[in-house]
């Protein structure tokens, strides 16, 4: 995980947030269990080690683990969405069997094969679409991933933080030609998107 | 069978309410109604709002009768269990759909 | 009668055939169960030699092992076999095997469905087995997405094997779930109230009720695929107003409550075990049974977190990652119950107490991914990839196989009678863990570098090679200690290493017996005060040896057994098994007929093989119930009850009541997939709707209602000593009304392969047809029985059935003509 845009370095503090949380929990459980298996004298009251024990560790403490991380999700979720801006930039791509066909809102005419341009320090929203079978349209070093489904659109924002060469892969099973099914994105600095927008009219 | 369905009945209220309000979701952005606004609100907020709400007190009114012995399921066991599970059924209507409250409607 | 006595004689009643023939014919759970068992291994070792063929190709870069035509048949059959010929029939191999035993009952309530249940696992498992070896395996993924598995894209016979196949084994489910439903509600050891009943008999009726209400989607989805491969009808395409989705949406239903299905009864296993390894009892048993309950419901509520990134709006899929994390915290209970068990008592260090540490330390991480993945944010970015695949493996793994591992070896002494010998358990636990966690830490690792899950192959470049290499490594370490533990157990099981009795000093019935135990099981069933009976009554085996409980006097040739009230425990009816019989393979063999002549295609033979299925069914029931009165039947202990046949709620009523709870979610299914497309797919509304006409809808309810009405004079004629024929003649012409109404109303209907709206209502008008057909088959049936001499003011138990049926066509007639007609009146 090397991130490279707003969106996969977002996602990328939640891994790392989780993780720690999850390896401390990891840790208390396994401690608990060990200390289990000490030699004990008389078994306590019944009524107060169900309280402890269930309502306790089972019951409040993975509620408000659980509440909390949630609430996190959800916020990092809403700023992740799709939504308008003054210097968006809109592309469409198509997943095939297996390919990537990529289309741009400001040049209707220019369609490129397995290569997505892209300006760096823009937000871009990706229109994805399939010609077929269901595909998944994934930059890992920018964004999450989307489905291609049949008959539906779906958007996703995606930016990168630097110009540079990334790499994009289908990420749904598509049949015989699923392993090498990807595709490049290359996002330009100010000038090589302005030379790009201008060669393709 | 009275103790078995008081054993189930809450938590199959959450899982009618719970797939309802999705599918009330569902509905409200087909219809476009995220678009129309009063003071702020977007009717479908509104009416997921409210749906959430009307879901909250149904589930209440059910852990309550359950709690009066409503059902009057046989012996003390299925009785604990079965306000365990109006409890969870009650928890679970606030926890699983309280996003209407908050996240965005149909984007 | 003595003890020697009573043994040899309820041994000539309950055994099977002599030899390897009693195999076909043999109904006696005892049996069964192991061959559901001995099956169910025989699959994991399939499925194992095919993870070990993928860990081999994925061990190095640009590997030329197999190519990806073969791979994706691999994983997709690793996949398709631990879920479905693994792992569920493990389960009611175990539930089989055990539940009667820990119920304290002789045998579950429907013996020879419990062998139908494994034949049609024994000839659908057989049937891909065979795809497999004649190369032409399904290769479309476990989850079997269209448009990839559609006739366009997937032309061969791949796909039909699957959804054929994996439909057929199905059946074993159903029949399964519906007889353990019964079975723990109904036959129980008197006094045995459910606050008394073992752990591990909640979590299987838990479990059963879930497979009832989890399964159908599938079976709908796995049937509307099938019909549009043979027939194109267009539920999955979009341009002719299908959606892809909706495969989806029902695999997923399934798909998440499966997860449960199979942790759940491992859960049980670990609830029954842990107590006994730490000489206690579990604590908190009420909370454990309410924390299963509630983690059976919220699992049904998760099942768009497989779809997180499919394009859902935020909130819907907020909705899910809610409900996936508070899924969570019904699990916490558990394991924190379990964990505080070992506290209160005294842990021993047994070979099944280190599979269930096994299970904590990997089910831990397990769950603890599980709710990262249950975040929508990361799961945008792990979905798809190795990641997911190692998450799964720690649940599944983690959740299932080592409590099944623990189980194994807890059981065994019963299921043999002999201890283990070589002290190989402890050395293949070693060699299991470690090569687990090498294996599949290492995946989730290069899940994180973005390794996809279902790639063939990967370029050096990639930087995957040496954790590839590890993760393969671990992998033939894992499958060594997997091979240690299968040689252990048939060195068990031919050895002669006898051993005590309890061997673990258990507490609960199932080691009340010899061991092996008996084919009768209980030589009487015992009166159960406690839930833990062998611990406070020392002298409870004895007792019901002499049969000193109740039916400890064999009648006859009979198989006697009784069942209880569902809360109280308190003795209901006495009733009487059928015995031996071939019917069940030849039943499951003649529905394998009809599922053989859809996978090949020769469609002209399927309504004969339906004919033929319900002939066999006819006979199925015939051979059961009296032709004079039983009147009350002694069981002993001074106490008289009726039978089966003289009750109002019968097994059979019971058995109908869950089969058609498991039919309504069917049709539920059906339902909500005609509102999916209607409000989701593109290309709604279709072109034309079916003309609607006031008067089918009219006549078809009325019909309804009548068959409804026929039944119900039917049974309180026939209770006040009177021939019911007049109310069987008005439930006939009712079940003939309904079904001309929905012949008329099929055809009406616009070409089913034109448009999903179509095909949508020709599936709902045939499922209507069909239940119309089925009344009118379970009228006549009841019109034989009067006339045979079956049916008596006492002998009530048949009509009450044929009420619950007519009463279900009832209630869909007026559902589906509602739904076919509606969009045209409104239109």
């Amino acid at each position: 995980m090397e991130p490279a845009g707003p969106a996969a370095n977002t996602i990328a503090t939640l891994w790392w947030v989780m993780l720690a949380g999850a390896t401390a929990i990891f840790v208390l459980v396994t401690v608990l269990l060990a200390l289990g298996f000490r030699s004990k004298e008389a078994a306590g009251d019944e009524k107060r080690q169900e309280r402890s024990w269930i309502i306790g560790l089972g019951l409040l403490f993975p509620s408000t683990v659980l509440l909390a991380l949630l609430g996190y999700g959800l916020w990092v979720g809403e700023r992740l969405l799709p939504r308008d801006g003054p210097d968006l930039v809109q592309v469409q791509a198509e997943g095939r069997r297996w390919e990537w066909i990529f289309g741009y809102g400001d040049l209707p005419a220019v369609r490129t094969l397995n290569v997505l341009h892209i300006p760096a320090g823009r937000p871009v929203d990706v229109a994805i679409t399939t010609s077929d079978v269901i595909h998944s349209f994934w930059v890992p070093r920018l964004a999450g991933k989307l489905d291609a489904i049949p008959g539906h659109v779906n958007v996703l924002r995606i930016e990168a933080s630097q110009p540079g060469t990334y790499e994009g892969r289908s990420a749904e099973y598509s049949g015989v030609g699923y392993d090498h099914h990807g595709f490049t994105v290359i996002a330009h600095d100010a000038a090589g998107w302005q030379n790009f927008l201008e060669s393709g009219r | 069978m009275t103790s078995v369905l008081s054993i189930l009945v809450s938590p199959l209220l959450w899982l009618a309410l719970f797939s309802g309000i999705y599918g009330l979701q569902g509905l409200s952005c087909e219809l476009d109604l995220d678009t129309t606004t009063f003071a702020g609100i977007s009717a479908a907020r509104a009416l997921l709002g409210a749906a959430w709400l009307a879901a909250i007190a149904l589930q209440a009114t059910l852990l309550a009768a359950l709690h009066a012995g409503r059902f009057s399921p046989e012996g003390a066991f299925v009785r604990w269990i079965s306000r365990a599970t109006g409890w969870t059924g009650l928890v679970a209507t606030i926890w699983t759909l309280f996003p209407v409250a908050v996240t965005s409607t149909c984007g | 009668m003595n003890t020697l006595a009573r043994h040899r004689r309820l041994t000539r009643i309950w055994s099977s055939e002599p030899g390897w023939k009693g195999w076909f014919s043999t109904v006696n759970h005892n049996d069964v169960g192991r061959m559901f068992l001995v099956t169910s291994f025989f699959y994991f070792v399939v499925a194992g030699v095919l993870a070990m063929l993928i860990r081999a190709q994925l061990a190095t870069p640009h590997s030329a092992f197999v190519g990806p035509e073969i791979y994706n048949q691999l994983f997709t059959m690793h996949g398709t076999i631990m879920m479905f010929l693994f792992a569920i029939p493990t389960f009611e191999g175990l539930a089989i095997y055990l539940l009667p035993k820990m119920l304290g009952t002789r045998d579950l309530a429907y013996p020879r469905l419990t062998a139908y249940g494994y034949w049609c696992y024994f000839f659908g498992g057989g049937m891909l087995v065979f795809s497999m070896l004649a190369g032409i395996a399904p290769d479309g993924g476990w989850f079997m997405y269209p448009p990839l598995t559609s006739k366009l894209y997937s032309p061969g016979i791949n796909t039909d094997f699957w959804l054929i196949g994996i439909t057929f084994v199905e059946i074993s489910a159903i029949c399964a779930a519906v007889e353990f439903t019964v079975s723990i509600l109904k036959y129980r050891a008197p006094g045995m109230s459910l606050s008394k009943m073992p752990i591990f008999a909640w979590y299987a009726l838990v479990t059963s009720l879930m497979i009832l209400t989890g399964f159908p989607p599938l079976i709908l989805g796995s049937v509307l695929l099938e019909l549009e491969r043979a027939f194109g009808f267009p539920f999955f395409q979009v341009d002719l107003g299908g959606d892809s989705l909706l495969w989806q949406h029902l695999f997923w239903l399934f798909g998440h409550p499966e997860v449960y299905i199979i942790f759940l009864p491992a859960a049980g296993v670990i609830s029954t075990i842990l107590p006994v390894m730490s000489s206690t009892t579990l604590l908190g048993y009420r909370w454990v049974v309410a924390a299963a309950v509630g983690l059976a419901f919220l699992s049904f509520g998760l099942w768009v977190h497989h779809m997180f990134t499919t394009g859902i709006p935020h909130m819907g899929l907020a909705f899910f990652s809610a409900a996936s994390t508070l899924v969570a915290v019904p699990t916490g209970i558990q394991v924190f119950a379990w964990i505080g068990t070992i506290w209160k008592g005294k842990p021993q260090l047994k070979l099944p107490m280190l599979h269930i540490l096994g299970f904590f330390l990997t089910f831990v991480i397990g769950g603890l991914t599980g709710v990262m993945v249950a975040v929508v944010p990361f799961d945008w970015q792990v979905h798809d990839t190795a990641f997911v695949t190692a998450h799964l493996h720690y649940v599944l793994f983690g959740g299932f196989v080592f409590p099944i591992l623990a189980g194994i070896y807890y059981w065994l002494p019963l299921m043999t009678g002999r201890k283990r010998f070589f002290r190989l358990g402890e050395i293949a636990f070693a060699l299991i863990f470690v090569g687990f966690h090498v294996t599949f830490l290492a995946m989730h690792w290069v899940g994180l570098l973005g390794q996809r899950r279902r790639i063939s192959t990967y370029a050096p470049e990639d930087g995957w090679t040496t954790i590839n290499l590890i993760s393969s490594v671990g992998g033939f370490i894992l499958a060594f200690g997997l091979a240690l533990v299968l040689v252990e157990v048939a060195l068990q099981v031919v050895t002669r290493h006898r051993t005590k009795r309890n061997f673990w000093n258990s507490g609960s019935l199932e080691w009340a017996m010899m061991m092996p135990p008996p084919a009768y099981t209980f030589a009487s069933l015992p009166q159960v005060k406690d839930r833990d009976p062998l611990w406070h009554e020392r002298l409870l085996p004895v007792q019901i040896a002499r049969g000193e409980g109740y039916l400890g006097d064999p009648v006859g040739d009979r198989r006697e057994s009784m069942t209880v009230e569902i809360a109280t425990g308190a003795p209901d009816f006495h009733l009487i098994y059928p015995t031996n019989t071939r019917l069940p393979i030849f039943f499951s063999a003649v529905t394998g007929l009809f599922f053989l002549s859809m996978l090949v295609k020769l469609y002209w033979f399927a309504p004969i093989a339906l004919v033929g299925m319900a002939a066999v069914a006819w006979r199925w029931v015939w051979v059961l119930g009296q032709k004079e009165d039983l009147g009350p039947q002694p069981v002993g202990r001074g106490l008289q009850l009726s039978n089966a046949a003289e009750v109002d709620r019968s097994p059979g009523w019971w058995g109908s009541l869950f089969l058609l709870v498991a039919n309504a979610t069917f049709f539920g299914s059906l339902l909500f997939g005609f509102a999916f497309l209607w409000t989701v797919a593109p290309g709604w509304p279709p072109p034309v709707f079916i003309e609607p006409s006031l008067l089918a809808v009219a006549i078809g309810v009325g019909s309804g209602v009548l068959a409804a009405i026929g039944t119900f004079a039917a049974i309180r004629s026939n209770r006040r000593g009177a021939s019911p024929t007049f109310g069987l003649l008005l439930a006939l012409a009712g079940a003939l009304g309904v079904a001309a109404t929905f012949v008329f109303t099929i055809l009406r209907m616009p070409n089913p392969t034109e448009h999903a709206y179509g095909a949508t209502m020709l599936v709902m008008g045939s499922y209507g047809l069909f239940h119309a057909i089925v009344v009118l088959l379970m009228v006549s049936f009841l019109f034989a029985r009067m006339r045979a001499g079956f049916l008596s003011a006492a002998r009530r138990a048949e009509p009450a059935i044929v009420n619950l049926w007519a009463l279900y066509l009832a209630a869909i007639t007026t559902l589906i003509l509602v739904a076919i007609n509606l969009p045209g009146l409104v239109a």
